[in-house]
């Protein structure tokens, strides 16, 4: 387990899953928009867009600033 | 042994713990605590908040991430083993130390029964006769079994290994997410989201009582500042495990419960007591489900679920049990390190003369944790004693009853975090922050340039509401949390009069010291030439006005 979160195939997985998050964040965001509006009751879903989107590009922070790295 | 290293400026004669914790570590470390929670919290909140159960996961949710942004400030700044409770003691001092501690030791006894209890209420949707409704002596005998089989493991000093840990929480996290997506994807309805939050809105008492409840799966985080005197460059590492926790938590909390209100279910879930057809979030809320109400939730995920039903239960319940198992060790460890910096006696510190374990603590706390069983089972166990709890109690099922006290516990010492982060920024401004939280409003204070952190003051507004809701709706937990606490009081200050310690005041701490320890233990060796040169300047300062070096 140790070997495998410490390699490359690991680090690129979690970019891909970062994506995934922006992509699946963006995507709630939008639909709910679509169906809901801005209405008070929409709110939890815009929260959990914005988290997904927020955790995706941690992901990305991450990736890149581990690929600058010493 | 894990002490909260430097808080008496002797760390440096301690034996250390070895920092082998990764950044992985770290992160799985605090996801099999805080993780575990939604597990159990997810049930207990669509049962009370009903239609606006996402609301009440947002809102606990906002105040999640302010605590995890202070705990995260706290833990890269001072990381030693102590979390909450020795920030609290070293901002605010011995007796406000001792109620944060005593607080979370509140919290650590209930979290061994509470998991333990939904452990076994996840196992029973595979083996039906472990059901608490059905056979409560049955469900009583075996998680009392489970809390003593936990004790003794402790005692004898048996952990589960950090690399099961790490591959359990691996599991976990792909799992969850596998089930929301499938949920999401086949089974989410928008609309009916809508239609569920307008027509089943709640009173104003039971969303308090919902938000009350949804803090509870958030509670955890502080697992990985218990961890920092073990982690490896914490003052980076923990930053960046933070708030990939803190966001995963989030976004798990809130996924699951925007899909439970607005999920169509593939095929028909049984009738109500009342013979009534029910939507899933109410099946999922009452007391046969809320136990286990992510397991449940995923078998009705289409496609997914056929296979979700036989493995979720099984992993729901292992996990629940390293989180029970982490209830036994952390109350037992911070007991031990509250009994060296004198806030306890030294009975706690007594360690088995064969397996170098603290078994006095470790007996002591399972010993409340088993009372607190028994106060939570008997009204299934005795039909007197249940016509006793409704007329006290407006009928507050076992696992209510624990959810009650695990909110107190967590928002009383959640609070007192807060005032010693804005304490600590004011008299400890030398101590070098690699992570800050954000809004911050600099200002002068005694001399020094400071920061006031704005984010920490919503937090704490949001925690006190919090601990007042549950003070307003939780019969038990406003009568039980506060004599806990009360007793704890009593207690410390007997204590401190024999030992002829001060009762209100603090003792004489040289946290200069202590912190070069910490930095140095930690091997953040430029954090300590900053702040060693932060001392000096300040000192400089202070001689050239006049003042005391």
């Amino acid at each position: 387990m140790r070997r495998f979160v410490r390699s490359a195939g690991y680090a690129r997985a979690r970019l891909v899953s970062g994506a995934f998050f922006v992509v699946f964040g963006l995507a709630i965001a939008v639909r709910t928009a679509a169906i809901a509006g801005f209405s008070s009751a929409a709110l939890p879903a815009y929260v959990l867009g914005a988290a997904m989107v927020a955790l995706g590009g941690l992901r990305f922070r991450d990736y890149f600033a581990a690929r600058s790295g010493p | 042994m894990a002490t909260a290293a430097g808080v008496s400026g002797k760390a440096a004669e301690e034996p250390s713990l070895r920092r082998s914790v990764t950044p992985w570590g770290s992160f799985s470390w605090g996801y099999s605590d805080v993780g575990a929670d939604i597990f159990v919290g997810l049930g207990l909140v669509l049962g009370a908040a009903a239609g606006a159960s996402n609301v009440a996961f947002l809102f606990a949710g906002i105040v999640y991430v302010c605590i995890g942004l202070a705990y995260t400030e706290l833990a890269a700044a001072y990381p030693v083993a102590g979390g909450g409770q020795y920030f609290v003691f070293r901002g605010l001092g011995d007796i406000f130390g001792f109620i944060a501690g005593w607080a979370v030791l509140l919290d650590f006894t209930i979290d061994i029964v509470l998991f333990a209890w939904s452990c076994i209420d996840y196992l029973s949707k595979l083996v039906p006769i472990l059901s608490f409704t059905a056979h409560p002596w049955v469900h009583f005998i075996v998680v009392f079994g489970v809390i003593a089989g936990l004790a003794l493991l402790n005692i004898i000093g048996v952990r589960e290994s950090s690399a099961f840990n790490e591959l359990v929480s691996g599991l976990d996290v792909v799992s969850e997410t596998t089930i929301l997506f499938f949920g999401f994807l086949f089974a989410f309805e928008p609309q009916l989201l809508i239609h569920t939050m307008q027509m089943s809105w709640p009173t104003p008492f039971n969303l308090m009582n919902g938000v009350s409840l949804a803090i509870i799966s958030f509670v955890g985080l502080e697992s990985i500042s218990q961890a920092a005197q073990e982690t490896q460059r914490p003052a980076s590492v923990i930053p960046r495990t933070s708030i990939s926790l803190i966001l995963t938590i989030l976004i798990f909390a809130l996924a699951y419960s925007n899909l439970a209100l607005g999920m169509a279910t593939g095929h028909t879930i049984p009738l109500d007591a009342h013979g009534h057809a029910q939507p899933l979030w109410r099946y999922l809320g009452n007391e046969d489900n809320n136990g286990a109400a992510v397991a449940v939730l995923a078998s009705y995920v289409p496609y997914f679920g056929v296979v979700a039903a036989l493995y979720v239960p099984v992993l729901g319940a292992i996990l629940l049990l390293i989180s029970s198992n982490s209830g036994v060790f952390g109350s037992s460890r911070i007991a031990y390190a509250m009994s060296g910096t004198r806030l306890l006696p030294s009975a706690f510190q007594r360690v088995h003369p064969k397996f170098r374990t603290p078994a006095v603590s470790i007996l002591m706390f399972c010993g409340f944790a088993i009372v607190e069983l028994i106060f939570a089972a008997l009204p299934s166990l005795s039909p007197p004693v249940r016509a006793i709890y409704v007329r006290l109690f407006r009928g507050e099922d076992g696992i209510t009853f624990l959810g009650d006290l695990y909110a107190f516990g967590a928002a009383a010492s959640y609070s007192f975090v807060f005032i010693a982060l804005i304490a600590l920024r004011l008299n400890d401004s030398q101590s070098p922050r690699r992570f800050k939280m954000p809004f911050n409003v600099p200002f002068t204070y005694k001399g020094n340039r400071v920061e006031f952190p704005i984010v920490a003051v919503i937090g704490f507004i949001g925690i006190v509401s919090i601990l007042a809701f549950t003070m307003i709706t939780h019969e038990i937990g406003r009568v039980a949390g506060p004599l806990w606490i009360f007793f704890g009081i009593v207690g410390y200050l007997i204590y401190r009069r024999r030992k002829g310690l001060p009762m209100f005041g603090s003792q004489g701490h040289d946290w200069r010291k202590a912190q070069i320890n910490i930095l140095q233990q930690a091997g953040e060796l430029e954090m300590m030439d900053e702040y060693l040169a932060n001392v000096k300047v300040m000192d400089e300062r202070r001689a050239a006005a006049g003042g005391p070096a």
